[in-house]
């Protein structure tokens, strides 16, 4: 999609340095750093509001930012071999119509609508992977093509209004708590740890990394490139369409402009969790980290009271920080001046 | 076919006109497209050739057709631009808190626009050539900051804009030739002229290999600031003359344009990844955005499902294009 | 025609809700059709569905039936396409637009030039500064003023509140905000505590309140524009068992929530008004009338017309036993309708023909035939500068409340 970066550093041959400091990867730095920001300003806006900086705060947070993470899992990969999925809002809304239509407020049934509607949602997906791979479309236009064409047959289907409900079971999971803590977030911790296996430790993360870092040597080396960026733009819709199942269950409805939030902050919590957009380096507890980063900076934001126009700059300009600070050359003169021991 | 130009690897200047290498290369196909578009347009709706018809439709292409020009330069040289929504929102409010009446007036108010867009569009160039910062994910950022500056602006729609600008520049300056033609065609002859300036050159040859580009001695990080900057007063344009169009200003009236320019750009053929393209290609690929939207209303499809057609018709003029480009290149070229 | 064939032949393949238009232009004497556009900008929202449902219900009803073209048009969110919309509409010899304009200030200039051409503009719910054409709107009703009214005197004139708004930049919102503001800026106990864009929709509603809850557990009121019921569902999962004082708009959840007795006992209280689909129909009404020659057109800039601002308290909540607004009820219930059904989208005195498959299906209603407008239905609005008019002063009264009186002073 894009032409590579050649004037970095980091990827021209480097002798290999033993010394101690090298062997903190900056990937965990930047994922330590995301988080260690995210507590400092949940403690820091307790000077806001006494009823921050506390526990239900984070438990906000984490709740609220679940819907975000689980889609983002997706686009992370996606962006991970080098693609952009603009489809995103539109198969959240699939998500949403389709289970409050399926389910139609009834239990009956479940265990077959929710993996049907996962399976129609891959399917768009894999129609996105096709697009991009076989037919060498640029991922921007195949998917924002794909999400015009699925939102206009979702409204055409509801007609406008979504009808329906999700079933109550599900409205109830949303509302439990197990040990105290809201099941979502349950969910979110359980969802965290499954996808950092497979984007960073499992070979299928792996053979991703591979192809979105080098996609020519992926090939040579015999990957097969095409089956696995398909199959990633298919884990990405599963994935949106997993989201619209849960934004409706949490809200007892759908509605047609449900995955509206969620696009373009699902490119920015990749990006301020340390993923580089051009493909081949992020982790996706670095990406969980960055959407709670941008769902406590809107909380905050929105409790200070300092209109849209304000709120919105300063979302964006923190995005813009994270970029800037996340850059490689940054991390290693600040790693080279911090841990210069040896 | 393919025999005749293979081994050749610089642009053709004397090849026979129609040859696939040309088709492929310029705006061609798009003008095909057009005006095969055009002449269903003319067949289903009878009033589509009367003056105040094709006024009207240049008027309402024209701010699409100048954002797409804008977004092609950096396009072009290999990068994206999600700033576009941002920027002509920001300038569309300066626009409607300033009026000033007259041509003079007009004039005054062009020069702050094309401020802040060359600004903006500085702005970003610095961020993405010299912080190196990836693009896409630098535009997003300096989106969300302008249309966020725009609402500290303009809270909600107002503000005026000066008669002379409203009725003025949508007018015609002789029968059946809009102002808005005029612009249009004025855009067509500078990139005729940029292109093939080194400047240009250098945004095209960026785009194709940045590395060759590089050890051939072009100043790559100096070509991609000024691709944005290029773009940014593209933007300015066409929030002036969107301001113009609508007499109004609106901290809002940037966001249609963030996934329509990027239709209209791959609509026209040029290429994301960059080299291949022009600006051109990209106003009448936003010309024919603009014009389906009327020929679909005239043929009765205007129901829920005209998004279908239209993501269709993008995916196959895209298909198409592509399809064009790679049977033109020789076998071997990716 | 051949364009009528050309039309007829695309039309089969394509599927879609528009109902056809019969070729281009037919001058009203002609054919004695009207050709009446319906055109829409937003449509994906239950709002939107329903005031295009029962505009298609009434075209539908006889004698309409038989005397109206009506033609669906949904232009999207970008003002440009609806410009572009109005002139093909204009072009192809409309008769009349019942329209949902995008924008209050862009889409002047072709209305001007329809209005030159002899078409008929009738906007409904948002408005058009354009002085030819009609507006009618409930938006000089006072939602905002009347609602902050009553949430002040549910509180007593002190707390901590809620705003829950709409979608930033935009000037309905401004309006009912401003309003609202200029009745708690008389309070100074009422204190603020969060303000939030909930861009009118249930479910955006509920997550941002749900954030400004986590900051404020202690709320006391909230102040809701369109997507209210997600108000109620934040609240309930904060805490199940603690609920307070919310105005909104008439989504069916929130005036069932408003009646239903195990809410009030928590402390749900409040007013159930806002925007209502019925505006579409009435505009409607009143456009046929004057092109029939039933009803006088207005003098241009005279055609501010204001839709009567719904008001339900929670003590005359009234459910529904049929399919219409009958003996004073005013909600229909869970299994009719969904949570996000717009409950006003009947008027008994204004829209007597319309029943609940007007409006969730665009279905005439059986056996009813279209009524004539009560003589003193149509009453004019005041001037909003940069809503309904320009060049033009805010009257001084425009915050005066109509629906309600404070009980507390300031």
């Amino acid at each position: 999609m894009m032409s590579s970066d050649t004037g970095t550093p980091e990827r021209s041959a480097r002798t290999e340095d033993t010394r101690t400091s090298q062997r903190i990867s900056p990937t965990v730095v930047t994922v330590a750093t995301i988080y260690g920001l995210v507590l400092v300003m949940i403690l820091a806006s307790r000077l806001i509001s006494p009823s921050f900086g506390g526990l239900s705060q984070l438990e906000t947070i984490l709740y609220l930012s679940s819907f975000l993470v689980f889609c983002a899992f997706g686009q992370g990969l996606v962006i991970l071999v080098r693609g952009l999925d603009l489809s995103v809002a539109s198969v959240i809304t699939v998500g949403g119509v389709l289970s409050a239509s399926l389910m139609d407020g009834s239990n009956t049934g479940l265990l077959h609508v929710i993996p049907t509607i996962l399976l129609a949602c891959a399917l768009i997906g894999i129609v996105n992977g096709i697009g991009v791979t076989v037919f060498n479309m640029p991922p921007f236009i195949m998917t924002m093509a794909s999400g015009i064409i699925v939102y206009s047959l979702c409204l055409g289907f509801t007609g406008g209004t979504p009808r329906g409900f999700p079933a109550p079971a599900m409205n109830d999971f949303m509302q439990a708590r197990v040990f105290g803590i809201p099941s979502p977030i349950w969910l979110l911790v359980v969802f965290a740890a499954l996808g950092t296996l497979v984007q960073s430790f499992s070979s299928f993360g792996r053979k991703l990394t591979a192809v979105g870092n080098n996609p020519e040597a992926a090939y040579v080396a015999g990957l097969p490139a095409r089956r696995l960026i398909i199959a990633v733009y298919g884990i990405s819709a599963a994935c949106a369409g997993f989201t619209g199942i849960l934004l409706a269950s949490y809200a007892n409805g759908a509605t047609l402009r449900m995955g509206d939030d969620y696009l373009l902050p699902s490119i920015a919590a990749v990006v301020v969790g340390g993923s580089s957009i051009l493909g081949g380096r992020g982790t996706f507890l670095g990406t969980v980290g960055g959407a709670m980063l941008l769902t406590t900076l809107s909380t905050i934001l929105s409790a200070l009271g300092i209109g849209q126009g304000w709120k919105t700059i300063m979302e964006g300009g923190v995005i813009l920080l994270a970029l800037i600070l996340l850059r490689n050359q940054v991390f290693d003169g600040l790693r080279a001046l911090v841990m210069r021991k040896d | 076919m393919t025999d005749a130009i293979r081994g050749r690897d610089r642009a053709p200047r004397k090849t026979p006109l129609i040859s696939i290498r040309y088709i492929a290369d310029s705006a061609f196909l798009i003008v095909v497209i057009y005006a095969l578009m055009a002449v269903i347009y003319v067949a289903v709706q009878p009033s589509a050739l009367s003056a105040y018809s094709i006024e009207s439709l240049l008027n309402n292409s024209l701010p699409l057709m100048l954002a797409a020009a804008g977004a092609t330069f950096v396009i072009l040289q290999g990068g994206f631009d999600l700033s576009v929504a941002g920027t002509i929102s920001l300038v569309n409010v300066t626009i409607a808190i300033n009026p000033h009446d007259g041509p003079g007036g007009a004039l005054w108010v062009l020069g702050i626009s094309l401020a802040i867009g060359i600004t903006v569009g500085a702005i970003n160039g610095f961020i993405v050539a010299y912080l190196r910062i990836q693009s896409i994910a630098a535009t997003l950022a300096t989106m969300i900051i302008g249309q966020g500056a725009a609402l500290i602006i303009l809270k909600a729609p107002g503000g005026s804009v000066s008669d002379f600008m409203v009725y003025g520049l949508t007018g015609s300056v002789v029968d059946r030739l809009p102002f808005a033609l005029v612009i249009a065609l004025c855009v067509m002859a500078f990139w005729t002229v940029y292109s093939r300036t080194d400047a240009g050159r250098n945004l095209m040859a960026v785009g194709q290999d940045r590395k060759a580009a590089a050890l051939s001695g072009i100043n790559v990080r100096r070509t991609e600031f000024l691709a944005f900057v290029w773009a940014g007063a593209f933007y300015a344009l066409a929030a002036y003359m969107l301001a113009a169009q609508t007499s109004t200003g609106n901290p809002a009236a940037g966001t249609p344009f963030l996934l329509l320019t990027f239709a209209a750009v791959a609509l026209g053929g040029t290429a994301f990844g960059g080299g291949r393209g022009g600006v051109t290609a990209s106003l009448f690929g936003a010309a024919t955005l603009m014009l389906m939207q009327k020929v679909l209303f005239s043929l009765g499809v205007s129901s829920f499902y005209t998004g279908v057609i239209q993501g269709l018709i993008m995916i196959a003029a895209v298909l198409f294009a592509s399809a064009v480009n790679h049977a033109a290149r020789p076998k071997g070229h990716g | 025609m051949k364009t009528t064939t050309k039309t007829l032949a695309l039309a089969a393949m394509l599927a879609g809700t528009t109902i056809l238009a019969s070729g281009a232009a037919q001058a009203k004497t002609a054919d004695g059709k009207w050709l009446i556009y319906l055109s829409l900008s937003y449509s994906g929202n239950a709002w939107q569905s329903e005031a295009a449902n029962i505009v298609k219900a009434l075209a539908a009803t006889p004698p309409f039936n038989e005397t109206v073209e009506l033609v669906e048009v949904i232009s999207g969110t970008d003002p440009q396409a609806q410009i572009s919309d109005y002139e093909s509409m204009i072009a192809n010899g409309a008769d009349g637009i019942v329209s949902f304009p995008i924008s209050s200030n862009a889409l002047n200039r072709v209305v001007r030039r329809g209005c030159n051409e002899d078409v008929l503009f009738f906007m409904y719910d948002g408005t058009v500064t354009e002085s030819c054409a009609y507006n009618i709107s409930f938006l000089s009703g006072g939602f905002g003023e009347n609602t902050a009214q009553a949430l002040v005197n549910e509180l007593g004139g002190k707390g901590k509140i809620f705003l829950s708004r709409g979608v930033p930049g935009n000037s309905v919102d401004e309006r009912h905000t401003d309003g609202a503001m200029h009745i708690f800026n008389q309070y100074p106990e009422i204190e603020i505590a969060a303000e939030y864009y909930s861009y009118w929709d249930d479910r955006t509603t509920q997550q941002e309140t749900a954030k400004a809850l986590a900051a404020h557990p202690d709320v006391d009121g909230v102040w809701a524009q369109a997507g209210e019921f997600g108000v109620i569902q934040a609240l309930l999962q904060a805490n199940p068992d603690r609920l307070v004082p919310v105005t909104g708009e008439n989504s069916a959840g929130f005036r069932l929530a408003l009646a239903n007795p195990d809410m009030q006992a928590k402390g749900l209280r409040g007013v159930s008004s806002g925007s209502g689909p019925a505006q579409s129909g009435f505009a409607f009404k009143i456009m046929m009338e004057i092109l029939n020659g039933q009803r006088d057109a207005l003098p241009d800039g005279q055609r501010n017309i204001e839709y009567p601002l719904p008001w339900v308290p929670a003590d005359a909540v009234k459910v529904c036993e049929g399919d219409t607004f009958e003996e004073g009820c005013n909600v229909f219930t869970e299994d009719k309708v969904p949570s996000s059904f717009v409950s006003e989208v009947f008027n008994p005195e204004l829209l007597p023909e319309l029943s609940l498959i007007s409006a969730l299906d665009g279905l005439p209603t059986p056996g009813a035939t279209i009524q004539p407008l009560p003589a003193e239905a149509v009453k004019l609005a005041p001037d909003m500068p940069g809503i309904n008019c320009r060049g033009c002063d805010a009257p001084a009264n425009l915050y005066e409340l109509t629906k309600i009186e404070a009980t507390v002073q300031p």
